[in-house]
């Protein structure tokens, strides 16, 4: 199977994407922003469709728009976490200005726009690949230059903020990551799918590990693997890698509270 | 260190009148007051979290805000975002220069300094426990030793007695004298509890109905400052 350019070219997109969805899912977790990330994710297929009623092209809609709703979000700073009605107005918003788009385009062809909710793996081209690679090493540069102040302000912020860390500077150069991440994945994995590797991974390494270094790690490796097992999966069963994907990770997901509690069983009837 | 001069505190409305205070360093300080006389307003304008309304205030002969480095603040109500497995290493670890841009490696001096400091304050007992899992006192003895890991030359400390049992409260005072002691840091200390802490004091600060009292002198007896709060 391996030796299909289209099945080389979706490991090679897959495995860069999960890992920088698995580094950045971390930070996600730590800061309690996963509603926030869910409607980043919704906005590129509003930013995709304007592009495309404008004859643009779906990407540059999509940053756009992204990087601005990025900034607002990354201003609000720590109250973002406690603003999850706000977000979810803008989102509905959008979502709705994303259908009135589609709505306007109907005449064209929307099969293009539509692929940016689900994604297809399958027809990455190599131009694209390495597109993904350039974006993927900027957003890795600048997240390893951020990087310890990011830990600092997401982990105890009031005290960071005493010690001079930036958390409105920071807070926006994150969701800006964040947004670039959502933007370019979409691409190939799609809208729904980029929320899950960029919510589970981390929240998988999170059960297991207890540095900042081992839960990277974990959030990482499992995000490749869902990948690499998906892919096969969908090759060898005929099934949509995205399910494929999104199955793999929330099994794996419910690993640990599942071992958790057989083991309290097993211990009472013991 | 510290020198305010005609300084008024406050957020919009002024806290107190126009007072002339000097902190030198190496010395130890109880803040008192009642709720709202601005006690904690204090502890942020001297971080330059907060303006002063009026007058001048510098802190190692700079403005508030410049030197934070030097400084470390325990606030009251803080937000600690661990998760579950995460210990109090993680926390301590990940304040040490977390103000710094670029990448570090870790350094077996940083994990050595942590282990000296998590002994100072005693806390080498649950240092790899989960920190969520830890008591009021425990915790506030990891803060202790994460306030001390950029070896700060001042520390502010913000009602640390607060939610503490008498045994717990009479460690972490014990904690504060060695450190005061041992690496000649300048103390200030906001607290309720000052009868259990006065003894170790070089002085008041007393913030009463807007006036700001120095009660270092003897005009100001010790005694007569904390009973009654």
């Amino acid at each position: 199977m391996w030796a299909y350019s289209f099945m080389q070219h979706a490991l090679l997109s897959g495995l860069i994407i999960a890992t920088i969805c698995g580094i950045i899912s971390v930070f996600v977790v730590l800061r309690r922003v996963a509603f926030a990330t869910h409607a980043l994710g919704h906005m590129s297929l509003t930013g995709a469709a304007g592009s495309a009623l404008l004859g643009s092209s779906m990407i540059t809609g999509q940053l756009t728009l992204n990087l601005i709703c990025a900034v607002i979000m990354g201003l609000m700073g720590n109250k973002i976490k406690k603003n999850d009605l706000a977000v979810g107005v803008v989102l509905t918003f959008v979502l709705g200005l994303g259908a009135y788009f589609l709505f306007l385009f109907q005449n064209n062809y929307a099969g293009g726009v539509m692929s940016i909710l689900f994604g297809n793996i399958l027809a990455v081209s190599l131009a694209q690949i390495y597109l993904l690679l350039a974006l993927s090493m900027i957003i890795l540069i600048i997240l390893l230059i951020i990087a310890r102040p990011l830990l600092f302000a997401s982990i105890d912020p009031i005290v960071a903020s005493s010690k001079n860390v930036h958390l409105r500077f920071l807070s926006v150069v994150f969701f800006m990551l964040l947004a670039l991440t959502v933007s370019m994945a979409c691409q190939i994995v799609g809208a729904l799918l980029v929320f899950v590797m960029l919510i589970i991974p981390g929240a998988i390494g999170i059960q297991w590990g207890n540095t900042i270094f081992k839960i990277t790690a974990i959030s990482v490796i499992v995000a490749n693997f869902s990948v690499v097992l998906a892919l096969i999966i969908a090759y060898y069963f005929n099934l949509p890698v995205s399910f494929c994907i999104t199955s793999i990770l929330s099994f794996a997901y419910i690993i640990r509270p599942l071992s958790s509690k057989l083991q309290k069983f097993f211990i009472s009837i013991s | 260190m510290i020198k305010c001069k005609q300084l008024i505190l406050g957020y919009q409305k002024p806290l107190n009148k126009p007072f002339d205070i000097e902190i030198m360093a190496n010395e130890w300080l109880g803040i008192i007051g009642e709720n709202g006389s601005g006690k904690s307003t204090f502890l942020k304008t001297i971080l330059g979290i907060l303006p002063p309304l009026n007058g001048t205030i510098t802190v190692f002969g700079k403005k508030p805000g410049k030197l934070n480095k030097l400084i470390s603040y325990i606030p009251q109500e803080r937000e600690i975002n661990l998760t579950d497995l995460m210990s109090g290493l993680t926390l301590i670890k990940s304040s040490y220069r977390g103000w710094q841009y670029g990448i570090s490696l870790t350094n077996s001096k940083l994990h050595d300094h942590t282990l000296e400091l998590l002994e100072l304050v005693g806390a080498t007992e649950y240092m790899h426990q989960s920190f969520n899992t830890l008591s009021g006192g425990q915790k506030k003895r990891i803060y202790l030793a994460q306030a001390l890991i950029n070896r700060p030359k001042l520390l502010l400390l913000d009602e640390p007695l607060a939610d503490l049992d008498p045994k717990a409260k009479q460690h972490f005072i014990q904690a504060l004298q060695e450190i005061h002691e041992k690496h000649s840091l300048s103390l200030l200390i906001i607290s309720h509890d000052m009868h259990e802490i006065a003894t170790h004091l070089d002085g008041f600060v007393h913030f009463k109905d807007g006036v700001v009292h120095d009660c270092r002198d003897l005009a100001c007896s010790k005694e007569d400052t904390y009973v009654g709060i």
